[in-house]
């Protein structure tokens, strides 16, 4: 034993043994210390991937923000411009309303009336201001606003009507929402074909369908349509292709804001799309009251303003509000007549009712007047019982 | 959407004329003058349901006699060329009919005049 002890071989192999157990350990050390390192390093990696992620789409969310602030105070300066331009086309119109001129007013008015449309659209993607009414308005009404906001106007052709109306706040959302089907229905359609609307009452609400006779949709547009009504809002101006395709993703924030449905997923009769907007109760009202005077004051008037077939002249006489077959007229506001016009109806009347009892009154006078000849001829017309033979009397005598 | 910060413009009207004119051109001059009569025509029984409202209250003036293209606008709120437009389109349905106006009667002649003056003259005065 002490002969190991004492070979220098052994310490040798046993300092070997120690040192290569130390550098061992010391390389295992060094090995976790490298994959902590690692590990360290790759987490970093993700954090600052997910960091860069999150400020790209802050960046977009905070561009896409001012494009839309931008957006929407630009396009709600061309929506007051273009309603002020509408008042002042009205007050054209109005003006010179009797010139050949008021078919370029017309002209003028429908050009803007699109261009007023353009800025709402795109005011609408912008969650910006809508324009708002104080009425309320009639569904038909409301149908033909929309129809007079695009290009083929002409060609939309409105079939039927209901009577009810759509609150003040849902007029201005329902007829831009109709104006954008009705300008796809136009557009995607030859230019010879009309398309339809029909006004429906359903249990539901009101429908109004719009049918036109174009080439339909293709699957992919369909899908995009139905996205873009149904489930994934359009946001911002972006997304909407080149050239935007504005249309569904105005319809879809509408619907989503204001609560109506919009279906085009059925095919028209006509071979293109139907569209069906869906007005739930709470977007309608009762009729809204006409407010023009004019037309609530004439059938009044109408019964008693014909004397000649339905009662005697006398009865015409005592009836009739101005005595000359005339509607009682309520004047609102100065009529712009011209001075002489206004006398020849008047004229024309008087023919009718008066007349009938200028000659009557002439005959019963003359007859008396043949009747007591013999007796007394001054006495004659004075006795007679008709007011109105008296004054003939004088001219007899 | 609606004005939330209080600023809200006049709004305009809301059907504006050239749609319920149903875009058609003006009427010849000739054809509607300011003095020209209407009237409803007698058979007011048919009268279609898809009229708009417009034409139904233009119908609903005119049924009571004959009336002046001038008064007619004057009733309404429109402008007198939309006016005109829709009543041709009434006539051209056949539910409305027009009269020219009255042509202004012819004055006597002077002479003729002046002559019974005379004898009126010789005989009484």
């Amino acid at each position: 034993m002490t002969e190991y002890t004492g070979n220098p071989l052994l310490w040798v192999a046993l300092v070997a043994l120690v040192a290569a157990a130390v550098l061992i350990s010391r390389q295992r050390k060094a090995a976790r210390a490298l994959r902590q390192q690692v590990q360290g390093l790759r987490d970093h990696y993700t954090e600052l991937e997910n960091d860069y992620g999150k400020s790209v789409q802050a960046a977009q969310e905070r561009a896409e923000d001012e494009t839309k602030t931008v957006l929407k105070s630009a396009m709600r300066t061309l929506q007051g411009l273009a309603a002020e331009q509408q008042l002042v086309l009205s007050r054209l119109q109005t003006k010179y309303g009797d010139s050949a001129l008021l078919q370029d007013l017309l002209e003028i008015d429908h050009t803007n009336s699109q261009f007023g449309r353009r800025a709402q659209s795109i005011a609408v993607l912008c969650d910006g201001w809508l324009g708002g009414r104080r009425d309320t308005a009639s569904v038909y009404d409301v149908v033909r606003s929309a129809q007079g906001r695009i290009r083929h106007f002409r060609r939309v052709d409105i079939l039927s009507q209901v009577d009810f109306g759509i609150t003040s706040r849902a007029v201005e959302p329902v007829a831009l929402a109709l104006a954008e089907l009705l300008d796809n229905a136009t557009s995607y359609s030859s230019p010879d074909t009309v398309v339809e609307i029909n006004i429906r009452t359903v249990p539901k609400g009101i429908c109004v369908v719009v049918d036109d006779a174009g080439v339909g949709m293709s699957d992919e547009e369909r899908a995009r349509a139905d996205k873009l009504l149904a489930t994934e809002r359009a946001s911002g101006v972006a997304g909407l292709g080149n050239p935007p395709q504005f249309g569904f993703a105005v319809i879809g924030l509408l619907c989503e804001r204001f609560g109506f449905e919009v279906s085009v997923d059925s095919s028209s009769p006509y071979g293109g799309v139907r569209a069906v907007v869906l007005l739930p109760h709470e977007l309608l009202t009762a009729m809204p009251e006409k407010k023009a005077p004019a037309p609530a004051s004439a059938p009044a008037a109408r019964g008693t303003a014909r004397p000649v077939p339905e009662g005697g002249p006398e009865a015409a006489l005592t009836s009739s509000p101005t005595g000359d077959g005339l509607p009682r007229r309520r004047r609102k506001r100065p009529m712009a007549i011209v001075p002489g016009s206004a006398s020849t109806p008047r004229a024309t009347g008087r023919s009718d009712s008066e007349q009938a009892q200028v000659m009557g009154a002439f005959q019963r006078g003359t007859q008396s007047g043949r009747v007591t000849e013999p007796d007394s001829p001054d006495h004659a017309g004075r006795t007679s019982e008709t007011p109105g033979a008296s004054s003939e009397g004088h001219e007899v005598s | 959407m609606t004005g939330h910060d209080g600023w809200q413009p006049e709004a305009p009207e809301l059907v504006r004329p050239y749609v319920i004119t149903k875009g058609r051109g003006l009427p010849d001059e000739d054809a509607l003058s300011l003095i020209t009569l209407v009237t409803a025509s007698a058979d007011q029984q048919q009268r279609p349901a898809r009229l708009s409202p417009e034409e139904q209250s233009l119908l609903d003036l005119c049924s009571a006699g004959y009336l002046s293209v001038a008064e007619i606008a004057g009733h309404t709120h429109f402008p007198l060329g939309v006016v005109r437009i829709l009543l041709a389109s009434l006539m051209e349905g056949g539910h409305l009919m027009t009269r020219p106006p009255v042509a202004r009667a012819r004055l006597a002649d002077r002479e003729i005049l002046e002559e019974v003056l005379n004898g009126l003259r010789a005989k009484f005065g």
